[in-house]
């Protein structure tokens, strides 16, 4: 009941988000719902991952596959580019954290006296600034598979079921 | 002597137009070359560019009439808008299937350009739900979310007066990230909830270059390297001018690390 809770709240929180920043980058308001509600049912893939013990890593990639996915009927429906609110609903995802727990970590180096204390710093930024580039990457790839795999440009007259045919 | 414009110069003046509001608004490079290709096909000519982040150059062809012109755009410092994007991408549709006229671009492409954007209480509002929003991701309780909700919402007010300053926009991000971060470091230095360092790290998440760190991949996957590698630097500067307000709050505060 508690892990159901824990969840609940962060599906909520990650649409919110989601949404928010569609309404930051100017998203038309016919498509603002959907970008929020993906960005929550990309919360809702992520987390349960990471509790369970998968890499950050993967489970962004995951989620961010989720999104890519969805969002080419979705595109359809509205009929607007996909990363009108693809964008929105991963970036909640995107690794601001550990970018700036890097940069703070480069910083406090010019301030380190000990030695121990250089490495500590060290181990910080290589680990914060790698865990950033390939989460960054995963997302991206993430969410452009569907146009990578159908090897087309645009997703106008691709939909689901030719998807699959092209896979097979 | 005034001359009178020429029909190819107006066609190449519009897709220029076009490309760069694009450019400004965050669409990939991918996105603008199919965009242009569509208008072009449509205007019936042939369009070739070299899409860069603050330049385009550009030749247009007409293939009947064997005429060809080139010309440079310059552009301004960009902010995301993807109401232009969609609606650019419509009309590109639009225009291809029913063959429009210039006229008929051009008056879309006004129409598009004057669109609002949301109300400035609504995108503050929203925006600083977003940083609570982060906050709760992150664990913290209702005090810290509060908090984050408050730094959020003073760091974009301070952010939102510096870029209508015209101040250099990395100095619009530290300005922003740095107001944002003092309201922050209040919670830290009267131990506000349950986890207050936490408020101080999520307030300045609003900042983080989201669109220009995704373009800058997808950019590199699709083969436009230069583009790619431009906005990662773009991206990473921004990261840097968050990281230094952050630093600087902390220092003025004494806070040792997040």
């Amino acid at each position: 009941m508690e892990t159901f809770y824990n969840l609940a709240e962060r599906f909520i929180w990650s649409g919110i988000a989601a949404a928010g920043f569609g309404i930051l980058f100017n998203v038309p308001s016919r498509s603002l719902f959907s970008a929020g509600l993906l960005g929550a049912f990309a919360g809702l893939i992520k987390f349960p991952m990471i509790m369970s013990g998968v890499n950050i890593i993967l489970a962004s990639l995951a989620a961010a596959t989720f999104v890519g996915f969805i969002s080419v009927p979705l595109a359809h429906r509205v009929h607007t580019p996909p990363f009108v609110f693809s964008i929105p609903a991963i970036i909640p995802m995107i690794p601001g954290y550990f970018a700036y727990k890097m940069i703070l970590g480069l910083f406090n180096l010019t301030v380190a006296s000990s030695l121990s204390e250089n490495a500590d710093l060290m181990f910080s930024v290589f680990n914060n600034g790698l865990k950033m580039i390939f989460i960054l990457f995963s997302i991206s790839i993430g969410v452009s598979l569907p146009m990578l795999i159908s090897r087309r440009q645009t997703v106008k007259n691709l939909s689901i079921k030719k998807l699959k045919k092209i896979i097979q | 002597m005034q001359k009178e414009i020429s029909k190819i110069e107006r066609a190449a003046g519009l897709l220029l137009k076009i490309s760069a509001m694009l450019m400004i608004a965050g669409a990939n490079t991918t996105r603008i070359f199919l965009s242009l290709y569509r208008f072009s096909a449509a205007l019936g000519y042939k369009a070739h560019a070299l899409i860069t982040h603050r330049a385009i150059i550009m030749t247009i062809t007409d293939e009947l009439n064997n005429e060809s012109l080139t010309k440079v755009k310059r552009i301004p410092p960009h902010g995301v808008n993807f109401r232009i994007i969609s609606g650019l991408s419509r009309a590109s549709w639009a225009a291809l299937n029913e063959k429009w006229s210039v006229d008929q671009v051009e008056a879309e492409v006004t129409r598009l350009r004057n669109l609002p954007h949301y109300p400035r209480i609504l995108i503050l509002i929203s925006v600083s739900l977003a940083g609570s929003g982060f906050c709760n991701i992150f664990g913290g309780d209702w005090l810290n979310m509060l908090m984050a909700f408050i730094a959020t919402f003073m760091g974009l007010f301070v952010r939102q007066e510096a870029v209508k300053m015209k101040f250099n926009q990395y100095i619009c991000v530290f300005l922003g990230s740095f107001s944002a971060s003092i309201v922050a470091s209040f919670s830290v230095m009267y131990d506000i909830g349950l986890k207050p360092e936490l408020s101080l790290a999520t307030s300045v998440l609003f900042l983080v270059p989201g669109v220009p760190l995704i373009n800058s991949f997808t950019d590199t996957i699709d083969g436009n390297l230069i583009n790619g590698i431009v906005r990662f630097a773009h991206g990473t500067m921004i990261v840097l001018a968050i990281a230094l307000g952050l630093f600087s709050a902390m220092m003025l505060f004494q806070l040792r690390t997040v």
